[in-house]
């Protein structure tokens, strides 16, 4: 058995360690910043780590904002995650998908949706990365230079 | 029969010389406070949060079941506070509080307690905990998955799976002195190569590690990553590389030389440290996982008893 003493000292060690976990834990949460710096896309073909810093760096690539983020495109303050409408909901009854954020500013019947062919998240990723990096002639275009386990 | 007098014990008292289990305990935790002060000042608050929680609920669970058993509290011992460390040390910074929770439960109540406490684990409970964890929710030690929002001004990919999947010519750019340094991601306490050695040989200075099992696993790793590179330059980075990365050096010094759970004679030391050694490199280099230290210790931790059968005749013989 331990000493009274000892056991007064790992109680009291325990308590300050257990008050400083739980204060640090709240007082630094785990947030995403405003601007992203990296980002993983869990797909099928393996996960994928974008860079999103790098591209939209002014010392990197030096992308704008709307180069990728399309819509809307009139606004940069406006942009939405991509998976707010590259989310496609189960076919309707008219075996059309059209995605919730769409109908917050369009009516159903808007040519604009129904005629949209809008393309789930990880299709349009696939084809803005890849479609980018062969239009510029740089980065990776392999499969596996991009999706890994 | 022999009258040859081997070994002369006087009668008692006797003095005991103040060692104990505890201060060796504490003297790995106060070893390994290097590397964890080096993940503190990198990581931040985040990282405080994960180690100040590991160790305190690794603690409370140790009193929780040794209430519950209605065994002596063994807390004051030190072991769930060096298991509470360890396990945070190998996590990423990022960590949420319930993971910490399970893996501090699973270390030491499935790792040590249900086996009947300290001395009777036949496991790293530290590794069993990571181990348990990282099958149950793997991208949570996903280090560039977990680090994503952090940019700590070096590469931010995780160099074993840079190497893994990309090849030795995307981690060309690291230096053996820039790994030992800590610029590079992973565990909270895992990175700092040089605060790890510093700690490691203080331990083996003092006695409280043999050097058998440190010196055979390094040995283990270095000479399986050299042959692989040697066979295959462009596929296998070399042996320097994967000295400095990953959990290497943490496990060569504070996980693989654990006291139930590593042999205690001579050659079965040599050969369990080897073999973890060479294990981590199979892992790695042909294996699923980025990093294989934790398995390649587990999986030596289950050969242990059979591994430390090999030992000096005892002299004499049975009736």
């Amino acid at each position: 058995m331990a000493p009274k003493k000892e056991l007064q000292l790992a109680y009291g060690l325990v308590a300050v360690l257990l008050v400083v976990g739980v204060l640090s834990y709240a007082a630094f949460p785990a947030k995403t910043p405003e601007v992203p710096v990296r980002l993983v896309y869990k797909v099928v073909a393996g996960k994928v780590l974008f860079d999103h810093d790098t591209h939209a760096n002014p010392a990197g690539y030096a992308l704008a904002c709307a180069d990728c983020h399309h819509h809307p495109s009139y606004d940069d303050d406006a942009l939405r995650a991509c998976g707010d409408c590259h989310n496609l909901p189960p076919k309707d009854a008219e075996g059309r998908q059209v995605p919730d954020a769409c109908l917050e500013c369009h009516g159903p019947e808007d040519p604009e949706v129904t005629e949209a062919s809008l393309v789930n998240r990880a299709d349009a990723f696939h084809a803005q990365c890849i479609g980018c990096h062969q239009d510029y002639g740089a980065g990776a275009v392999d499969c596996n230079a991009c999706h890994v386990q | 029969m022999s009258d040859s007098k081997k070994f002369i014990v006087s009668h008692a008292p006797f003095w005991h010389n103040g060692s104990s289990v505890s201060e060796r305990h504490f003297n790995m935790i106060a070893a390994a406070l290097p590397a964890v002060l080096f993940g503190l000042t990198q990581y931040g608050g985040p990282a405080l949060a994960v180690i100040a929680f590991s160790v305190s609920t690794a603690m409370i669970w140790e009193m929780l079941l040794s209430a519950a058993m209605k065994r002596p509290q063994t807390v004051t011992d030190g072991s769930a506070a060096l298991i509470g460390l360890l396990f945070a040390m190998l996590l990423p910074a990022s960590s949420p509080w319930w993971l910490v929770l399970t893996g501090t439960f699973v270390s030491v109540v499935v790792g040590k307690m249900i086996f009947g406490g300290i001395g009777g684990n036949p496991f790293h409970p530290a590794l069993l905990g990571y181990g348990i964890l990282l099958v149950s929710w793997g991208d949570y030690f996903d280090f560039n998955e977990a680090l994503r929002n952090y940019d700590l001004g070096f590469d931010m990919l995780y160099p074993l799976w840079s190497v893994k999947f990309f090849g030795p010519d995307a981690v060309a750019h690291f230096s053996a002195w820039d790994l030992l340094a800590g610029q590079q991601i992973g565990g909270i306490g895992a990175t700092f190569g040089i605060g790890l050695i510093a700690g490691g040989l203080y331990l083996i200075a003092r006695g409280f590690v043999r050097w058998e099992i440190p010196a055979s696993f390094l040995a283990g790793v270095f000479v399986t990553a050299f042959i692989f590179h040697a066979a295959a330059p462009d596929r296998y980075a070399g042996p320097l590389f994967h000295l400095f990365t990953g959990y290497t050096l943490l496990g060569a010094f504070f996980l693989a030389p654990e006291d139930s759970s590593s042999p205690v004679n001579f050659i079965p030391m040599l050969i369990y440290g080897a073999g973890a050694g060479m294990l981590t490199m199979l892992i790695r280099n042909i294996g699923v996982y980025v990093d294989g230290v934790v398995f390649a210790v587990i999986l030596m931790n289950i050969a242990n008893p059979l591994i430390d059968k090999i030992r000096p005749k005892a002299i004499g013989k049975v009736a």
